[in-house]
């Protein structure tokens, strides 16, 4: 098999972040944490479905699509045929030290997660995800709208081949749209946006 | 039964071990081991439009530098086999499942025997490797057409030693079951090759009186049944009450899925397992190669498997 890279193609069908029913509703709803300020780092995506996750030193975000070269860019993703909120992924560090914790007990023991383990787009550290949705913020010069949260499936469990469907939950991190595009690097600082 | 991740692993040999056959090494372009398996494993090897062919792991164990595969050319095959001898040369890449394994080594054997036709070895390979590192008991029988036809020869020497015997056709040696031991607990058959070699084997060791648990074998390609004539039937979503009719020319996982159900699947003729789900209250017409007996009570493959009247599904 050839390794060139995916030609773009048609952009696939999404749901704009604050168009999407959690996001529309929660961008008039006071609150949620602010003051914070975290970092990237990481940024993995995966040429297609069920592909092993590939580290990038940058991505390259295009407004309205996603991460050039991800699945949910191309529409070759698992979920790609039902339109949604999926244009770049975040999770927090903290969730997946405290799974490798076992914290809390749900299952038989730790369970170590590494960045291009979980499959979301970007590993941040110091980012409050549950408090973002229906909020927009900034990756570096890249403007991101938090639509909905992010939630485990099955399938991850059954790719991964370990029960991170419960221990995830809750914490399985934040589906955005992009505002503002751009180029995301690790290290870059995340930061609310008014 | 799951969905695995896929790899692209660099070729990092593609050496002929016979006319026909090419044995093909595997390594990640970024990582220097890969993910565990245990001898028997196979990994799905996926073709440039989709299609999936999966291929037994014939290296140690041991090695996680690098997985090693053998494809057998068929020229009057499906065409996978055909475009691998073409286009996995030295230095490409292909695109290859984390490892999945139907055919384990029995813990509880005390003597393993092994009886392969053909290009069917390759798990064997992995096996001898394995057992020869735990010094445990075990023979392997290989058919095949002559020497220079026999795969992966040289490997099984190093590694079998006087544990191997050849049976070359061309030489008048046809493989004879009367060589195998008599059934003794604790001592564990498997077999892997053609599907003429697999009944006529089986058929023996069932006269002979081997215990079906004792017996273990490998399928590469569904059964082929021409006489089966598929008929509609009835499913029942246990979750929603949904009722769904299978027409006889379509297979529940297409249906299924146009349901709107995610579900796994890879092979689509009931050898990989991908798709297995649950279901009660039914006849299922088991038409797979790949769930052991013991599941078929509960357990099904709806890429090929279709039921009697009406079937309730654990989904």
């Amino acid at each position: 098999m050839t390794d060139e890279a995916p030609t773009d193609g048609p952009a696939p069908k999404t749901i704009e972040a604050f168009a999407h029913p959690a996001g529309s509703i929660a961008v008039g709803v006071p609150g949620g944490a602010t003051g914070w300020r975290g970092t990237v780092l990481n940024i993995h995506i995966a040429p297609a479905a069920s592909y092993e996750m590939e580290e990038l030193t940058e991505a390259h975000c295009v407004a309205g699509r996603g991460i050039k070269g991800d699945r949910y860019y191309l529409g070759n993703g698992t979920y790609s045929p039902k339109p949604d909120t999926r244009e770049i992924s975040l999770i927090e560090q903290e969730a997946l030290d405290a799974m490798s914790r076992n914290d809390p007990p749900l299952q038989g023991g730790p369970i170590k997660l590494l960045p291009g383990d979980h499959r979301r787009n970007l590993t941040v550290r110091g980012v409050p995800l549950n408090h973002l949705v229906g909020r927009r913020f900034r990756v570096g010069d890249v403007i991101l709208r938090g639509g909905r949260l992010s939630f485990p499936c099955k399938y991850i469990e059954e790719l991964l081949g370990q029960p991170v469907y419960l221990p995830l939950y809750n914490r399985a991190g934040l589906n955005c749209g992009i505002e503002r595009g751009g180029v995301i690097r690790p290290g870059d600082v995340v930061e609310m946006l008014g | 039964m799951s969905a695995r991740i896929i790899m692209k692993l660099k070729v990092e040999a593609a050496v002929a071990t016979t006319p026909d056959i090419v044995r093909l090494s595997l390594v990640h372009p970024h990582r220097p081991t890969l993910p565990l398996w245990e001898p028997g494993a196979h990994v799905d090897l996926r073709l440039p439009d989709g299609r999936v062919r999966q291929y037994s792991l014939c290296s140690d164990p041991a090695d996680l530098g690098r997985y090693e595969i053998a494809i057998k050319r068929e020229d009057l095959g499906r065409g996978g086999s055909v475009w691998a001898h073409a286009n996995l040369l030295e230095g490409s890449t292909a695109h290859v499942s984390h490892p999945r394994n139907n055919f384990p080594l029995q813990d509880d054997a005390i003597r393993h025997v092994f009886v392969a036709g053909g290009i069917g070895v390759t798990p064997f390979l992995a096996m001898a490797h394995s057992l020869a590192a735990r010094r445990q008991e075990y023979e392997l029988h290989l058919c095949a057409r002559a020497p220079t036809h026999a795969p992966l020869l040289s490997e099984l020497r190093a590694v079998c030693g006087d544990k191997l015997r050849c049976w070359y056709s061309s030489e008048a040696r046809r493989f004879d079951p009367d060589v195998l031991p008599r059934p003794q607990a604790g001592v564990h058959i498997y077999a892997c090759g053609p599907q003429s070699l697999m009944d006529s084997l089986q058929s023996d060791l069932k006269k002979k009186g081997w215990p079906l648990d004792q017996v273990h074998v490998e399928h590469f390609g569904a059964l082929d049944d021409e006489n089966f004539a598929p008929e509609p039937f009835d499913v029942l979503i246990k979750s929603t009450g949904r009722a769904v009719h299978i027409p006889a020319e379509r297979s529940l996982l297409d249906v299924l899925r146009e349901e709107g159900f995610r579900m796994s699947s890879s092979c689509g003729i009931g050898v990989c397992g991908a798709c297995e789900c649950g279901y009660s209250d039914g006849t299922v017409i088991h038409r797979d190669v790949v769930l052991a007996s013991a599941k078929r009570h509960d357990r099904m493959i709806p890429c090929v498997s279709r039921a009697k009247g009406r079937l309730t599904l654990l989904l």
